[in-house]
């Protein structure tokens, strides 16, 4: 069954335009990657009108290789100029461009380039291991349990904001709000129209994410007029050769930290919200800790390079993870892959891959593919990258705006999404400048009608609004989005010393061992038994401790 | 009381919060289904009034806005601070104007052409315009040939 799955998937993807595409939008992807200021969630999103023609499988294989070129192409900037392409190559530069300017430049990338392979292939093996595993998870799920499941990962989206936490819960139902406008999907009744026709049709929400994300971002980045003018860089050289042998027997001795890299990557993928961003600091921070000689790390130490790129690119497959088994994307490019699956009528959820095995498996492959064109073309493409980085960034922003208005025109052809697009453009800028995170509001427009889908249905079958909180999977999102919600508190109180913040942990894990005690099957007896041991130890461990 | 912007932020976000929940009761009442159509947004707003109201505590603890060093002072610095941002404002909201009049491809290439020379200065024409008609032209022509969709004509021009 597997066997004909995949078989009927390569032939989806393998074909030539597929396979063309991919490259394409690999390429693309490591551009976008490789241009500070520009977000991978960008050019995901612009490239989704280019893919609505498409067949499904055709479409989210290029919007997958955009993806996958995106998380390696900030490498380049960050090793040869110092400046990171994207957030989630931070870390990286940190090591990176001390290395190459020690005069190892392809030393250098061929770790990076040879280290987002690494991350991007375990991840995809980890997908397609998980992914059905979870998705039979997801089958014991009610309504009760998907609508506490969306609230649990608006939470934590918002909790990841730090000390904004209120400004992130405050992005994320305004998110679901403006779900909300126009037609009810349930009973098809007006809601915030106002008499006008524009609000009766609702948002289209690909118009949204496309204003909230790269319209605002490009107000944000043409905004000082100076640095506008600039070009991005005039850094680096463009003469280097990659090392592949000796970046490949470098991480084949250093195997240990290329593993624990993309097992963070792999989590922090899974966790709603958090991207490669923070999973790039986490194993920069884990491999610095881990290692016998931390004082090198900053001066150009290999394992500073190999665990931030590794871990960048194992986050996507953590991020699809969610969205193939449940239909709640990890992240936010998880969350556009979601649009682009809705746009082709298919509702991921826990059945998705046992009901659309071949589109599931051809997002398996082209994850896997990717990787390998990303290979190929981050070595063959190295001058273009730094090429890239040198033009003005008033140019390209003019010419992407131009470009998102004709791809969200071609979404529904109404000019009416071109509105939608300028005024949550503008929201999106506004709320970047008074400090509101973006990616709660982003999930919370994706999954706001996932909500009250599931809230309806719940109510249909039993208004005990209590279930909401009894039923275990519902108990457990429940307690886990209350601790998430404390969790920038307790990090802040953390630093101050307080001594309650010992206990976090444990409170924490005897909450859930409730649920999972509840739950059906030994195993999970045996994990809610396992919690509470490990909670009595912590315990045990916080009452002794002397006070700081 | 000096009110800082956190503050003043959310005020309006309360008031918008009350507006919207006083826009709920118009939402019309249909006699089937289990879920009221105004539940849902009523939920979101109740709790975004609260959100709002803790924003509204936080903000009002921390005080008046530090002084920032690089806020604009005098008008004259404020135009020239956000002379970007308004001129993407302005040249989009033309563009979209426009687009009926002209069609997407004409009044494309205009807004690129324009938003160009707004934002890099006019030594840049020639570059700028070739920069406009290829980019525009060519996406334009992939969405129309390649991807088959209609884009708007204008109806002075007709294409």
């Amino acid at each position: 069954m597997v066997w004909d799955n995949l078989m009927l998937a390569l032939g989806e993807v393998g074909n030539l335009t597929t396979v063309a595409l991919m490259f394409t939008g690999v390429a693309v992807g490591l551009l976008a990657g490789a241009i500070p200021g520009f977000t991978i969630a960008m050019a995901v999103v612009l490239t989704l009108p280019f893919t609505f023609s498409m067949p499904p499988a055709q479409g989210l294989a290029t919007m997958i290789s955009v993806l996958v070129g995106g998380l390696s192409g900030g490498l380049m900037s960050g090793v040869l100029t110092g400046i990171p392409g994207t957030p989630s190559s931070v870390a990286t530069t940190f090591d990176g461009f001390p290395l190459a300017r020690k005069g190892e430049p392809g030393f250098a990338l061929g770790l990076g380039v040879w280290s987002s392979f690494s991350g991007g292939i375990i991840s995809a093996i980890l997908l397609v291991l998980f992914a059905p595993q979870l998705a039979q998870i997801g089958l014991e799920f009610q309504p009760w349990d998907f609508f506490m499941l969306v609230i649990f990962a608006l939470t934590v989206t918002a909790s990841l904001a730090g000390a904004n936490l209120i400004k992130g819960l405050i992005a994320g139902a305004l998110g679901l709000l403006v779900r909300t406008v126009g037609e009810d999907e349930a009973v098809g009744v007006g809601r915030f129209d106002f008499g006008s026709d524009y609000l009766l049709s609702g948002f289209d929400f690909i118009a949204v994410l496309i204003g909230l994300f790269a319209f605002s971002q490009l107000l944000s980045d043409v905004r000082d007029p100076v640095k506008a003018r600039q070009a991005l860089t005039d850094r680096g050289t463009v003469k280097i050769r990659i090392e592949h042998r000796r970046a490949i027997r470098e991480l084949l001795k250093r195997k240990f930290v290329v593993i624990r890299s993309a097992l963070i990557g792999m989590f922090t993928g899974i966790l709603p919200g958090a991207g490669g961003s923070i999973a790039n600091i986490l194993a920069y921070d884990q491999a610095k800790k881990a290692s016998k000689e931390p004082e090198t790390f900053g001066k150009g130490n290999p394992e500073g390079i190999i665990a931030p790129e590794t871990s960048n690119n194992a986050v996507e497959g953590g991020a699809l993870t969610p969205l193939m088994a449940l239909g709640i994307p990890g992240d936010v490019t998880a969350a556009i892959m979601l649009g682009a699956l809705l746009i082709h009528d298919i509702v991921p959820g826990p059945t998705f891959i046992a009901e659309e095995p071949v589109l599931a498996y051809s997002i398996f492959v082209a994850f896997f593919a990717a990787n390998f064109i990303m290979l190929g073309l981050q070595s063959g493409m190295l001058r273009v990258f730094v090429l890239v980085t040198r033009i003005r960034m008033y140019m390209l922003a003019a010419v992407i705006l131009g470009f998102a208005t004709i791809g969200v025109f071609s979404l529904n052809n109404s000019a009416d999404d071109l509105w939608t697009l300028f005024w949550f453009g503008l929201l999106g800028f506004a709320m970047r400048q008074f400090g509101f995170p973006l990616a709660p509001m982003i999930l919370g427009v994706v999954l706001g009608n996932v909500a009250e889908l599931n809230l309806s249905r719940a109510l249909a079958i039993d208004t005990d609004i209590t279930l909401f909180v009894t039923r275990p999977w519902a108990m457990f999102f429940s307690i886990i989005a209350v601790f998430s919600a404390v969790f920038p508190l307790f990090q802040s109180a953390r630093e101050r010393g307080a001594r309650w913040t010992r206990f976090y942990a444990p409170a924490m894990l005897a909450a859930v061992a409730l649920p999972l005690s509840m739950m059906d099957g030994n195993f999970r007896t045996g994990l809610a038994i396992a919690s509470l041991c490990l909670a009595a130890y912590l315990t045990w461990r916080a009452v002794s401790a002397k006070p700081a | 009381m000096t009110l800082n912007r956190d503050t003043i932020l959310a005020i309006f976000l309360l008031l918008a919060c009350g507006g919207l929940m006083m826009a709920s009761f118009e939402i019309r009442e249909p006699d089937y289904g289990q879920l009221s159509p105004a539940t849902w947004p009523r939920v979101i707003i109740g709790v975004l009034s609260f959100l709002g109201l803790l924003y509204l505590i936080q903000s009002l603890r921390q005080g008046p806005d530090a002084p920032n060093p690089d806020a604009p002072k005098g008008l004259r610095e404020f135009i020239s601070h956000w002379r970007n941002v308004g001129w993407v404002f302005v040249l989009f909201l033309a563009y979209l104007v426009s687009i009926p009049y002209v069609g997407m491809l004409l009044g494309g290439m205009a807004f690129v052409f324009l938003l160009l020379n707004a934002l890099g200065g006019l030594r840049n024409v020639v570059l700028h315009a070739v920069i406009a008609l290829v980019a525009m032209g060519g996406v334009w022509a992939l969405f129309t040939y390649a991807l088959g969709v209609l884009l708007p004509t204008g109806d002075w021009t007709g294409f």
